[in-house]
């Protein structure tokens, strides 16, 4: 390369510049030859080195992936850019070039040690990506206003004090936020939020217009409170009922993984423990193979080795369907346990459900029976006391009335209707769910160790017919 | 006593038979020899003859009598004058109480005839009759180690030797305190009890000094049947693993395919010979046992004993229990050692035994306040009384004849006197000591326990058991040795005879850390195993096993995560030149590492296992295992360097890397990584030869320091040890030796300048101011005098040196031919002493000069200031 001819002109980096400087940086001597034998490839590559190359622009870099040093200095270069791909980097050397701003560094979030020295930077910015940052190298920039710690100080105390009560209060607020949501979550996962509280009754009468106007009836008030206080109780059984029965859920299903992990485990144990036997016998006999001279018995030999490897893989896979059989059994036994114990808490909740209706019935009953009366005094002119317009506007005739309450209490149902259908399909959903997730995991589980067995008696195979092959050559 | 009385009333018709059946059940006396009888009888039996006279001569004279070692200490060895007057004689209450001892005895041995009188009111050491319970001086001995009953009776045991009684059949006449017992370190049983009983009821247990029968061996202190406490291995408590319920969703153990029927067939087999192999040892024991039981005591149930009895209640003593004082034993109040109890008493009161001991002590009741089955000799202790028998008292008190109830009256408003015994004191010296002379041999069954005071043995040896094969003692099996304060922190040393391996153990401290070093012998490369204390090292090594061909060395807690090191070494390779150990070491063949898990690193790439086989140039390394795997990654690597048929060296082939990967990556089947991996264990290979090179090394040095230390055997002194630690005493000396100094130069201080002059002053009167200036004036005045005086004894000395040397030089010049060498040297020598002095004197002089100015103003200052002189010369000055 002659770098006195190209002194001033500016460089590109492509693909030949980085093969070079990866190729004179790299392993030297008798590992550099094997390198040039197989070639290196970028993303094995840990450090590059690029200083004085009059390079104008950094690219063609994406391949470093596992790039842990990188210098670039005393180049020529006016932006920071091409680096995203770089996230390993942990040293990043730019000095003397003709950087105007510090960006593109986002991603390098392991980056330690930063050099901008000598470049015409103006503004200290967007470096609070780099948490693990230690040394920072600005000097022989451009930055004005750069002022000392005590002035700054001074000058920014009230805005800092105002900036860290905001923080702190936004802190509070998040961890609130934060415990609620999780509280959420759990009654979320029991399939009963909002139960503990009259948020479903709040519900019903949301979109209810006709039963908040009835409301105002005489009598009708005590009647909704009464009938508030029931539903509400009934709502708390519900909830209480349903964090039982996620916590019955919750042991079943820790129980049963827990035994599985065992029986794994053991399986395991049991599988390393014929490997080590095995690899004892196995060291032995590869040295008594490679020591026979005699090829008769050395065949003998190696027929004998390669039974012991069938044999292995035989207990081996003997072993693994053992497992898998018990895992099956005990899957089914914790399916239909686990079954029954959602079809016990959909049935339970469906009667309690009932009992809410029982209760909305009643209510309505009891509601049509004031309107009616009501109606009758409207009608028969007695009522003493002033409805406002739009109630008023109800009680024209008996249609009229009883179809609006019935509105009202086909909205109420249909409210409950909904919670009920909801919190079923959603346990059903998640019991599913679950279910097919531990199926999954133990075909995987079950595929892995196949897989695993079969390479290493491929392995096992395959070093002895090396040894075989080389032998005979010899 | 009423109810003894009673008794007694109701079957006196019976009361023949029944003394015979007691003494019978009591006693059992299987057929007392002839000499046990009283002479007497014997003389009564036939009329004398004069035949019969001679042929009783002759066969006194055949008869020789071995006169029983002095029984208690040898009375002349008493120095009695040095007692105090309590020793000598009794006080009124003494005698009182003796009094009342006495009708208790009489009544006692009128209402029991059958039963051996009791042992109330021994002689002491001046020969005064002394009540026993006055002889118990409870006392808290002032050592920590004394406050439980263990090791205070080890202590009692340990330190005094014991003598058999006169007479084993009767208790004896004398009951020394406590005080001269201590003092002459010998006693006899009730010696033995009487103290430990003191110290224990000192250290708040409710002890009593029991008088009763033992068995032989209890009372010969013959523990030559029992087994030896130190060998009996500690009871290994069986954890019983808590059998975890089998869970819900266990899986199910696969199917059993083997036979039942073949299993059953072979359990039985196996039944069968364990049974055959059981009754054999049966039988063996059985006979063993025949041989030991052979001897059997002719005075079985007749040897007085006396021992110390624990009742529950205080000190949180679970349950009521012996102490055998002679040998420090604790026993069951079922054991059969004990065969029977007289009477009991502590420092309050004394009790006498109402109950049948005709099955030993096993049925006896440690219920004192019982009245009918301890009888009481005062009233009023602390026992509580069985509050259903509180109204037949009253109503036989009524029944009963007006003596005994004079008595009873006497007694209720009667305590025990205080003890005459001056209180126990044990000195540091003798704490330490413990045994007479420092050194205790006890034999056991098949075993034999000596022991040492501290700093006795110069090499810190302190105790040494010896365990034997047979009963004769004959056939050493093993030897366990103690020591102590020891340099090098060996704590006990373990020989087996047999197998000639020795272990030694070593309290924390040693200079290598070393805790266990099992061996046959002290030379290297031999069969031996070391143990360390690992956190006191900084390589972590826990144990380190050594054969002549390998070492074995165990890590824990290393920053590499070493775990095992396995060194095979191979025949040293014969040089032609001699070489020692060090300049030919053998070669290594193998070197074996494991690590542990270094959570750090992924599983596939930390290694496991490395093995380094070097002869053939092959490296083995196997990985760690993953969670979920059962395979490891693994990996061979072949070092040979080969050449190509060009002759170019091969720097890595494919085939110079096996591996075995669970999960293949692409960067690993690159030759580069894989030269770089073999590169770096190369590395490490030539570390890990030169680690197990400093291993060796390291063996050979604690060898040495372990020799050396068992040549020197020095002993380590605590500084606390005033006694012993030389440097300290040095020290303390000096410090005393400057303060005695200081003291003397202090009263020198105070030396009265003025005192010459105020003689001459009529005494008694006051000094007038005249008077005290011309104190003052002469005594100026004569201190220049002595100053003048001193300058020209020094100056008159100096020119006598001066004129010598100047004579002697004169001398020599007319002389100088004819000297002979050595006047010569004389000359020279003298010449140069002589100057020496002159220098000397001449420095004095100068410093006189000097200083006698300011000596002289110094004393007049001191003058002004004195205190005599002060008011007189204030107006003055």
């Amino acid at each position: 390369m002659n770098r006195l001819c190209n002194s001033l002109e500016p460089r590109v980096m492509n693909d030949d510049m980085l093969k070079l400087a990866v190729g004179e940086q790299g392993p030297q001597e008798e590992a550099g030859q094997l390198a040039k034998q197989e070639g290196i490839l970028f993303k094995d590559v840990l450090s590059l080195q690029l200083d004085f190359q009059n390079i104008l622009r950094i690219d063609n870099l994406w391949q470093f992936e596992n790039l842990r040093k990188l210098q670039l200095d005393n180049n020529i270069i006016e932006r920071i850019e091409g680096l995203e791909n770089l996230t390993q980097l942990v040293w990043l050397d730019l000095s003397f070039n003709n950087i105007e701003a510090i960006e593109g560094l986002d991603t390098l979030v392991n980056l330690e040690d930063l050099s901008l020295f000598n470049n015409r930077i103006s503004k200290i910015d967007s470096l609070d990506a780099l948490v693990k940052l230690q040394v920072l190298s600005l000097g022989n920039n451009q930055i004005g206003n750069m002022m000392n710690k005590a002035q700054a100080e001074a000058k920014h105390q009230f805005s800092i004090d105002e900036l860290k009560h905001r923080e702190y209060l936004m802190q509070a607020q998040q961890a609130e936020e934060q415990a609620r949501q999780a509280e959420l979550e759990e009654h979320q996962a029991a399939f009963v939020e909002h139960l503990n509280s009259s948020f479903l009754f709040d519900s019903m009468y949301a979109e209810d217009v006709e039963g908040s106007k009835l409301a105002t009836l005489q009598g009708v008030g005590e009647l909704l409170e009464a009938y508030r206080d029931k539903f509400v109780i009934i709502c708390l059984n519900i909830f209480e009922y349903g964090l039982t029965q996620q916590e019955k859920r919750r042991v079943e299903l820790d129980t049963f993984t827990a035994c599985v992990q065992e029986a794994v485990q053991e399986n395991r144990e049991q599988g390393k423990l014929r490997i080590a036997r095995f690899e004892e016998k196995h060291l032995l006999s590869l040295t008594a193979i490679r020591d026979e001279s005699d090829l008769a018995s050395m065949e003998a030999r190696i027929s004998e080795y390669s039974e012991d490897i069938t044999e292995l893989a035989n207990v081996l896979m003997t072993l693994e369907m053992q497992l898998v059989e018990q895992l099956e059994e005990t899957i089914n036994m914790f399916e239909r346990n686990i079954i029954d114990l959602v079809g016990l808490f959909v049935e339970n909740v469906q009667s309690l459900m009932a009992q809410c209706r029982d209760l909305e019935n009643h209510h309505h009953e009891k509601l049509l029976e004031i309107s009616i009366n009501t109606l009758e005094k409207v009608v028969k002119g007695e009522l003493d006391e002033d409805l406002p317009d739009d109630v008023r506007a109800l009680f024209v005739d008996k249609d009229t009335i009883v179809n609006a309450v019935g509105t009202s209490h086909d909205i109420h149902l249909l409210k409950i209707d909904n919670r009920e259908d909801e919190l079923v399909t959603r346990v059903n959903s998640w019991c599913t769910h679950l279910l097919d997730k531990i199926h999954q995991d133990e075909t995987m589980r079950n595929r892995k160790r196949v897989k695993e067995i079969n390479q290493f008696m491929d392995h096992l195979q395959n070093e002895l017919d090396n040894l075989d092959s080389g032998d005979i050559l010899d | 006593m009423e109810v003894l009385k009673e008794k007694v009333e109701e079957e006196e018709a019976a009361e023949l038979q029944d003394a015979v059946e007691r003494g019978e059940k009591t006693m059992k006396p299987p057929s007392p020899p002839p000499s046990a009888l009283p002479p007497e009888t014997r003389k009564e039996e036939t009329p004398m003859t004069q035949e019969m006279l001679r042929d009783l001569e002759k066969k006194l004279a055949s008869i020789e009598i071995v006169i029983p070692e002095s029984p208690v200490i040898a009375k002349v060895s008493i120095d009695t004058s040095l007692l105090p007057a309590s020793y000598q004689s009794n006080t009124p209450k003494e005698e009182h109480l003796l009094q009342v001892a006495d009708n208790f005895s009489c009544q006692y041995s009128h209402l029991c005839p059958d039963r051996v009188p009791l042992f109330l009111y021994p002689l002491n050491e001046c020969q005064v009759p002394k009540f026993v319970s006055t002889t118990l001086r409870p006392t808290l001995m002032p050592y920590t180690e004394l406050y439980n009953w263990d090791s205070c009776a080890q202590f009692v045991a340990d330190f005094l030797s014991m003598e058999p009684l006169a007479d084993p059949l009767k208790p004896p006449t004398h009951l020394y305190s406590p005080t001269t017992v201590l003092k002459y370190q010998r006693g006899n049983c009730f010696d033995f009890s009487t103290l430990l009983c003191s110290m224990l009821i000192g250290s708040g247990y409710d002890a009593y000094v029991v008088n009763g029968y033992g068995s032989q061996d209890l009372c010969l202190m013959d523990l030559t049947r029992e087994v030896c406490p130190l060998t009996m291995k500690p009871k290994t408590r069986v954890q019983e693993k808590q059998v975890a319920p089998p869970k819900k969703y266990a899986v199910k153990p696969p199917r059993d395919l083997t036979s039942r029927y073949e299993q059953e067939q072979e359990r039985k087999k196996q039944e069968k010979i364990r049974a055959e192999e059981e009754k054999r040892l049966k039988e063996a024991e059985g006979r063993l046992q025949e041989a030991e039981n052979a001897k059997a005591d002719p005075l079985h149930g007749l040897r007085v004993h006396s021992w110390v009895l624990v009742l529950t209640g205080k000190r949180e003593v679970p349950e009521s229990f012996f102490i055998d004082p002679l040998t420090a034993r604790s026993y069951s109040t079922q054991d059969d050692h004990f065969l029977g109890i007289e009477s009991l008493w502590n420092h309050k009161n004394y009790w006498i035994n109402m109950q049948d001991c005709w099955n030993c002590c096993k049925d006896l009741i440690f219920d004192l306040g019982d009245p009918v089955r301890w009888e009481y000799l005062l009233l009023g202790t602390d026992k509580p009384h069985l509050s259903l028998l509180d109204e037949d008292d009253d109503t036989l008190i009524d029944d009963d004849d007006i003596d005994s109830l004079g008595k009873e009256e006497e007694d209720k408003s009667f305590d025990m006197p205080h003890s005459w015994v001056e209180p126990i004191e044990i000195s540091p010296e003798a704490f330490e000591t413990r045994c007479p002379s420092g050194m205790k041999v006890i034999q056991y069954k098949r075993a034999k326990l000596e022991k040492w005071a501290p700093y006795l043995n110069s090499n810190g040896l302190m105790s040494r058991l010896s365990i034997y094969q047979d009963l004769e003692c004959t056939q050493l099996l093993e030897v366990k040795e103690w020591y102590q304060n020891r340099e090098d922190m060996l704590e006990l040393k373990h020989i087996n005879k047999v197998t000639g391996l020795i272990i030694d153990y070593f309290k924390p401290g040693h200079p290598q850390a070393l805790r266990v070093h099992s061996y046959m012998c002290m030379q290297p490369e031999n069969d031996r195993v070391m143990e360390f204390y690992e956190k006191a090292r900084v390589d972590g090594l826990v144990k380190r096993e050594e054969t002549p061909r390998s070492i074995t060395e165990h890590y824990q807690g290393r920053p590499d995560f070493l775990a095992y090191r396995h060194v095979t070494y191979g025949p040293r390779v014969k040089k032609v030149t001699m070489s020692t150990a060090e300049s030919n070491p053998r070669p290594i063949t193998k070197i074996t590492e494991r690590f542990f898990r270094n959570p750090a690193k992924p599983a596939d790439e930390d290694v496991e296992e490395r093995v380094f086989l070097i002869l053939e140039e092959r490296i083995q390394l196997r990985y760690h295992c993953r969670e979920d795997h059962i395979t490891a990654s693994r990996r061979e690597f072949l070092r040979r360097v080969e050449v190509d048929s060009k002759g170019n060296r091969i720097i890595m082939t494919p085939e110079m890397c096996i591996s075995y990967e669970v999960e293949p990556m692409e960067h690993t089947k690159k030759l580069l990584y894989q030269y770089e991996a073999m590169m770096q264990l190369k590395e490490q290979e030539k570390m890990s030869r030169h680690q197990a090179w400093e291993s060796e090394l390291e063996v050979l040095e604690i060898l040495k320091l372990l020799e050396e230390e068992e040549e020197a055997h020095t002993l380590k002194i605590s500084i606390y040890d005033t006694k012993r630690n030389e440097k300290s005493r040095e020290y303390r000396e000096a410090m005393e030796r400057v303060m005695h100094e200081e003291h003397l130069r202090q009263v020198e201080a105070q030396l009265d300048y003025l005192a010459p002059f105020l003689a001459q002053l009529p005494p008694g009167e006051k000094l007038t101011r005249w008077q005290a200036i011309r104190l003052k004036d002469e005594c100026l005045i004569d201190f220049k005098q002595r100053l003048i005086d001193k300058a020209n004894l020094i100056q008159a000395r100096f020119e006598r040196e001066t004129q010598e040397l100047q004579k002697k030089q004169q001398w020599y010049q007319e002389n100088q031919v004819t000297l002979t060498t050595e006047d010569e040297d004389l000359y020279l020598s003298y010449c140069s002493q002589a100057m020496f002095r002159i220098r000397i004197l001449e420095q004095r002089l100068n410093r006189h000069k000097e200083l006698a100015p300011l000596k002289y103003l110094a004393l007049e200052e001191k003058l002004y200031k004195d205190p005599r002189l002060v008011e007189h010369l204030k107006v003055f000055s």
